[in-house]
């Protein structure tokens, strides 16, 4: 402990004791705050909950004017991007940068295409008047077919719920552009890719959330 | 502290054998919805292949297997507050004469 600076790698901070110490902290802390975005989205399943219980019918007529097609696509993307993130990790761990940089751009181009496929998901709902509460205002054919009083409060749910965990691509496309330019700089290796590992269980939690929101949400007519 | 811990490496075999089976349980979950079951199976089905999934992503891609199980506690304490946050609110909800007329 004569010198501290001299016995310690560059990337760990004085106050850790070693190089393990401070990414099973750095993990920790990942978990402590998925621990809070599950209880964020447990509200949104709550409500859902909640309303299929007292309109299940309603449930089962609305979901009719979703795609399943392109949910079980968006479904498999998300798969596929959750497989790339653990072999980005992987190769981090095996000191191969161009792995790394590679499983990132594929991760980031998959959550685009994820993204695009919800944005003409979007699109046709809304061209339809297929709107959340108040904006509610569909087409005579969707209110022939769809002619529930509450049909408004099912789509209030879905856009919150698909909208709110896009929200959440979006943030990991910010942190995975972040990663790649750190692992295009020579940052990270096997002693060092913190930043990896925990954007990387970010990247899962929300693949674990639309693992839910699919079947809940697209599979239930 | 001089233990010094190896992290866990997925081998890319594991990794992408816990890819294809997620695959695989999207296409019978979707498969199972098309059958349609009568009521409450299609939603117990349902929600046991998500539940499988969401293990296979929690203990493998997120590395839980190999992790403290300091972590797997905290994910397993998330869960059992969502399940009381879910319940309590049922108690309400489920016993009401009247629904709430503007809900």
């Amino acid at each position: 402990m004569a010198n501290h600076s001299a016995t310690h790698p560059k990337h760990v901070h004085h106050h850790f004791v070693d190089s393990n110490q401070q990414f099973e902290s750095a993990k920790l802390g990942m978990w402590v705050f998925l621990v809070n975005e599950i209880l964020f989205f447990g509200g949104l399943f709550c409500a859902y909950i909640i309303f299929r219980a007292w309109y299940p019918e309603l449930f089962t007529q609305a979901a009719l004017e979703l795609n399943t097609f392109w949910g079980a696509v968006n479904t498999v993307v998300l798969i596929g991007s959750s497989l790339t993130v653990a072999m980005a990790i992987r190769s981090a761990q095996n000191n191969q940068k161009r792995g790394l940089e590679i499983n990132l751009l594929i991760t980031i181009l998959l959550a685009c295409v994820f993204l695009v496929i919800k944005y003409f998901e979007y699109e046709h709902k809304l061209h339809l008047g297929i709107a959340p509460g108040s904006f509610w205002n569909p087409t005579p054919e969707i209110a022939a077919v769809l002619d529930h009083p509450k049909a408004n409060i099912f789509f209030g749910i879905y856009y919150m719920m698909t909208g709110v965990h896009g929200l959440h691509v979006i943030v990991g496309i910010g942190l995975m552009i972040w990663l790649y330019i750190r692992a295009r700089k020579g940052h990270f290796n096997s002693e060092y890719y913190t930043p990896v590992e925990i954007t990387g269980l970010y990247w899962h939690l929300v693949d674990l959330i639309w693992i839910f929101l699919f079947p809940l949400l697209y599979l239930i007519e | 502290m001089s233990e010094h811990h190896e992290h866990h490496i997925a081998s890319a075999k594991q990794l992408w054998g816990i890819g294809i089976a997620l695959l695989i349980l999207t296409v019978l979950t979707v498969t199972v919805a098309g059958l349609g079951l009568p009521s409450p199976f299609d939603i117990l089905t349902a929600m046991a292949i998500a539940l499988t999934k969401a293990f296979l992503v929690a203990a493998f891609f997120m590395g839980l297997y190999w992790d403290t199980k300091f972590n797997s506690m905290l994910l397993i304490g998330a869960l059992a507050f969502f399940i009381l946050m879910v319940s309590i609110t049922l108690l309400d909800t489920l016993y009401r004469d009247d629904i709430v007329p503007s809900f």
